[in-house]
């Protein structure tokens, strides 16, 4: 029931969305909050009371049933996406264009996401993933900036073949797995594939087999991250979609390849991914140097975020790769955290463009000045920059040492590499603050209305939890230990490492 | 129709047009203009600000004299803020019945919206030293800041700074030191082991004096511009300009002097008879330390000397409110922002009015009457342009082209300081800047 509720609700909540008369885009605006509140609500209350699997048969011939579970996997990965479309709606304008599309594709993005999250049975899980990619690109396409049609394109083409690899990847482990034994013994009945989780992890593939499915996966999943080379579509997205798009883009949407991976292809073929790993670690390094090196460069706030995060994904990527039980909880801590950290950059990216009408780095400056400034909003992104750039006490810390820390004793020239790339964020969050924040507002542009409360909402309740993330990091971490240990391929007991080297270095000493 | 064409003829310029960068207001200043364009809102705004900077102006020039002849060398003057009723009700010599010269129509006392603001404050009614305290007064630091600039830049014409020097002062500044300190071995043994620190102090009361005695005719002028102007007898930016010109050149001979008052008895540190006017003595070193030169603020905007950022030569120092960034206000310690504060406090109705309808409203009218204010120093500084110009060169009206081309090269000299890039003279020329 709650599982189903937890569907059910953006379905109803978006259909009715639409069929409310035209002109009452406060009430269009309120109810779209509301349901994604309610999901959020539903959602906590299935962390108090987890729920029992929900098994539903839909089309057994082609091997889809409605299964649907919660795990320490993703329920927090649910609840992340519930709030950051709740905040989503809420940072979007109340004047907000053609509200009655807008707010149903956004819960229509949110049903896709958490869609693929809830699902136990990998042909639902590419359902949703496919689902999700039609309201994003529509709502790129439509509200997007002057080059929308650009991006949504771009977007729209990397996300199709995402989604045909993952399709082909998982189509192959159920055929390849299971396939050739029972089609063999229900001879002349139609072939049945069983694509839970539950049976594809039972299932047998050749290690070639394996590596085939494997490529796919990352194919799918890399490109959704995105990771370097397959990053193509997100700097262009991230600068033309709206800000709310943005921080459900970022935040929640493109979780789904991190949880994919960890899925799939640390849980379902852990001796393909080992053996993948060190070039699956060293794409995670070159994407965090890539990411920050460009971050550098960048000269508009937005491309600058864009691949702030980018780099981000390289950490978490690293830490997928090294899989062991303290770098899986990192990459869990850092899927959490970068949503909330790069949600709260794109809303107050948001704001500032609201109110200035650009993001170009050379066209502001001053923008903390007390009074005819923004300084509320550049006061919660420095916070967020210095999240990002993981400084203690914030929620981008606990998650980058866990992964440092996890990654090191397997991947320690990689893992260097990415501490290199971590430094780099602090470079352009200073630069970046420097030249927008401090200086001499431009008096011709400084034209503008204060933000008011009810557009800092968003931002606010996202730097709260920022914070106590940062002061708790158990809130980070805890939903998912058990399902993370349970999966690691590696043991990643860096503390007993340390403590044999040096007693194997007194060993040789005599001689 | 020929009466008219008369006159014509004799404006038909003598001389070719400028090519300085503010040939325009160069043009405007030579027929008599202010460099702030003349247009019904630029009077609207300097008149109300003139007036709101005149009701803590009022209270300025009373305790900068109360600190200089009362307060005089006090080591821990903590209580030199909270100013003697016989100040407050100084009769104030260019206005009420008993001046001379009466600029002002109205009373020679403390102004009462003054009175009333020291009563209660932005808070309530509560005794002077809470009010003090809580910093809930007008304040003073901004006018010992002025002060502090006058003394700092020094040389800037007249004689006064060179007297501060000479033997008579000394001789003058010992005599009151020793009567103020008398009975008191610990400041009598000080002033023996360095007297010349306790002589710096003594030069600045005598700065603080002439700032004083500035401001003591500015506030009467303020104050009757704004009545002229509700009255609908000032009409134009350049009438409000002529009406400075006049009282510049009314009060110029006005005496400059320091007197201090030690347990009843005056020591003349600077007398009256070394004969230092108002205008040589205060009023232009006053608008080249105060408007054009001041120093860097310690604020929100920081200033990296080494980088070049300030310059070596203080001639060189453009911080003044000609070129001040009037945004960061806000945060403490920036004199521009205590007074914009002082301000706040006396606006005139139809001032707030202006400023609810732009930019953020209520919200930041602190910057707003700020940007005014900077509009209406721009019409003090040209009338003190044009009153130089009266003195040192030729009129106006003058048909001899080489005195005009005299005439010229003082505008576009006077135009040449505002030709780098802090200067808010081209901001000023459009109603966009607010």
């Amino acid at each position: 029931m709650t599982l189903s509720l937890l569907l059910v609700l953006p379905l109803l909540g978006g259909v009715l969305l639409t069929l409310l008369p035209e002109g009452r885009s406060t009430l269009v605006r309120g109810l779209a909050a509301a349901v994604a509140l309610a999901q959020l609500a539903v959602g906590l209350l299935a962390w108090r009371q987890p729920p029992a699997d929900l098994a539903l048969s839909w089309l057994p011939r082609l091997g889809l049933g409605l299964e649907l579970g919660l795990d320490g996997l993703s329920l927090p990965l649910v609840l992340l996406t519930a709030l950051l479309t709740a905040m989503a709606v809420l940072a979007s304008p109340i004047d907000q264009s053609r509200p009655r599309l807008y707010y149903p594709l956004l819960l229509a993005t949110n049903l896709g996401v958490i869609g693929a999250f809830l699902a136990q049975n990998a042909l639902l899980f590419v359902l949703a993933f496919e689902l999700v990619l039609i309201p994003t690109t529509l709502l790129v396409a439509i509200w997007g900036g002057e080059r929308r049609a650009g991006a949504a394109v771009r977007f729209l083409l990397y996300g199709a073949v995402s989604g045909l690899s993952l399709l082909a990847a998982v189509l192959a482990f159920g055929w390849f797995g299971q396939g050739a034994g029972e089609a063999g013994a229900l001879a002349g009945a139609a072939p049945s594939v069983n694509f839970s989780f539950e049976a594809l992890a039972g299932s047998r593939l050749t290690p070639s087999a394996q590596a085939w499915v494997l490529a796919l996966l990352l194919l799918g999943f890399g490109l959704k991250l995105p990771v370097v080379p397959l990053h193509g579509w997100q700097p262009f997205a991230y600068c033309e979609a709206p800000a709310p798009v943005v921080m459900l883009l970022g935040g929640a949407v493109s979780k789904l390849g991190a949880y994919g991976l960890l899925r799939f292809g640390v849980g379902l073929l852990p001796e393909a991914w080992s053996a993948f790993s060190p070039w699956i670690a060293a794409a995670g390094a070159v994407t965090a140097v890539y990411g920050a090196l460009n971050a550098v460069a960048a000269t508009d706030i937005r491309r600058l975020m864009a691949y702030s995060s980018l780099g981000h994904m390289g950490l978490l990527v690293l830490a997928l790769a090294a899989a062991t039980p303290m770098s899986l909880q990192g990459a869990v801590a850092q899927i959490l955290a970068h949503g909330l950290i790069v949600a709260l950059l794109f809303a107050c990216v948001g704001l500032i463009q609201r109110k200035t009408g650009t993001t170009v780095i050379a066209e502001l400056s001053g923008l903390l000045n007390p009074i005819r400034g923004l300084p509320f909003t550049m006061g919660l992104m420095l916070l967020a920059l210095m999240a990002a750039a993981g400084i203690p006490g914030l929620a981008g810390f606990p998650a980058e040492l866990l992964v440092f820390e996890g990654s090191w004793t397997v991947f320690p020239r990689a893992t260097l590499v990415c501490l290199v790339a971590s430094g780099f964020t602090a470079v352009y969050a200073v630069r970046l603050f420097n030249r927008v924040g401090f200086g001499r507002l431009d008096n011709s542009r400084a034209d503008w209305q204060n933000t008011h409360w009810g557009e800092r909402l968003p931002a606010l309740v996202l730097t709260v939890l920022v914070v106590l993330a940062g002061i708790w990091p158990t809130g980070l971490t805890a939903w998912s230990e058990p399902s993370t240990a349970a999966i690691a391929l590696r043991h990643s007991d860096a503390l007993v490492q340390l403590a044999m080297a040096p007693e194997s270095s007194t060993l040789s000493l005599p001689a | 129709m020929t009466p008219t064409a008369a006159p014509e003829r004799i404006q038909a310029p003598l001389i070719p047009p400028s090519s300085h960068r503010y040939a325009e207001i160069i043009h405007r200043l030579e027929a008599g203009g202010s460099m702030l364009p003349d247009t019904p809102e630029n009077l609207m705004q300097i008149i109300g600000i003139y007036k709101a900077y005149a009701v803590p102006m009022d209270f300025y020039w009373r305790d900068l004299l109360y600190i200089a002849e009362q307060v005089f060398l006090q080591p821990l003057p903590a209580f030199k803020y909270l100013i003697s009723q016989e100040y407050l009700d100084r009769p104030n010599s260019y206005a009420g019945d008993q001046s001379q010269l009466r600029i002002w129509r109205g009373g020679e006392k403390a102004h009462p919206e003054l009175l009333e603001f020291m009563e209660r404050g932005e808070t309530r009614r509560m005794p002077k030293l809470l009010h003090h305290l809580w910093h809930d007064r007008v304040n003073m630091e901004f006018a010992e800041a002025c002060m502090q600039a006058m003394l700092w830049h020094q040389g800037m014409g007249g004689r006064f700074n060179d007297y501060l020097e000479s033997d008579a002062y000394r001789a003058n500044a010992d005599r009151a030191i020793k009567a103020y300190f008398k009975g008191n071995p610990l400041m009598l043994g000080l002033y023996r082991l360095f007297p010349e620190m306790v002589l710096e102090q003594v030069r600045q009361l005598s700065y603080t004096a002439n700032l004083g005695l500035f401001w003591e005719v500015m506030a009467p002028v303020f104050f009757e511009m704004s009545d002229l102007y509700d009255e609908g007898k000032l009409t134009s930016v350049p009438q409000a300009m002529d009406f400075l010109v006049n009282g510049i050149f009314a009060v110029a001979g006005r005496p400059i002097y320091h007197h201090v008052f030690i347990r009843g008895e005056c020591f003349e540190i600077i007398p009256k008879s070394e004969g230092f006017t108002w205008l040589y003595e205060a009023a232009l070193p006053y608008v080249e330390a105060v408007f054009y030169r001041t120093s860097p603020f310690r604020g929100t905007k920081s200033y990296n000397a080494q980088a070049y950022q300030v310059p070596a030569d203080q001639a060189d120092f453009h911080y003044g409110i000609l070129y001040a960034d009037v945004f960061p206000v806000g945060s403490a310690g920036i004199p521009p922002t205590l007074l914009m504060q002082d301000m706040l406090h006396f606006l005139p109705p139809y001032l707030q009015e202006l400023y609810k309808g732009h930019k953020r409203g209520e919200e930041d009218q602190l910057i707003q009457l700020g940007v005014t204010f900077q509009r209406s120093m721009y019409n003090v500084t040209s009338a003190v342009i044009q009153a130089l110009r009266c003195a040192l060169l030729y009129p106006l009206d003058d048909t001899d082209p080489e005195h005009l081309m005299a005439n010229r090269r003082f505008f576009e000299a006077q135009m040449d300081r505002f030709l780098r890039p802090e200067a808010r003279l081209g901001a000023i020329q459009t109603q966009e800047y607010r």
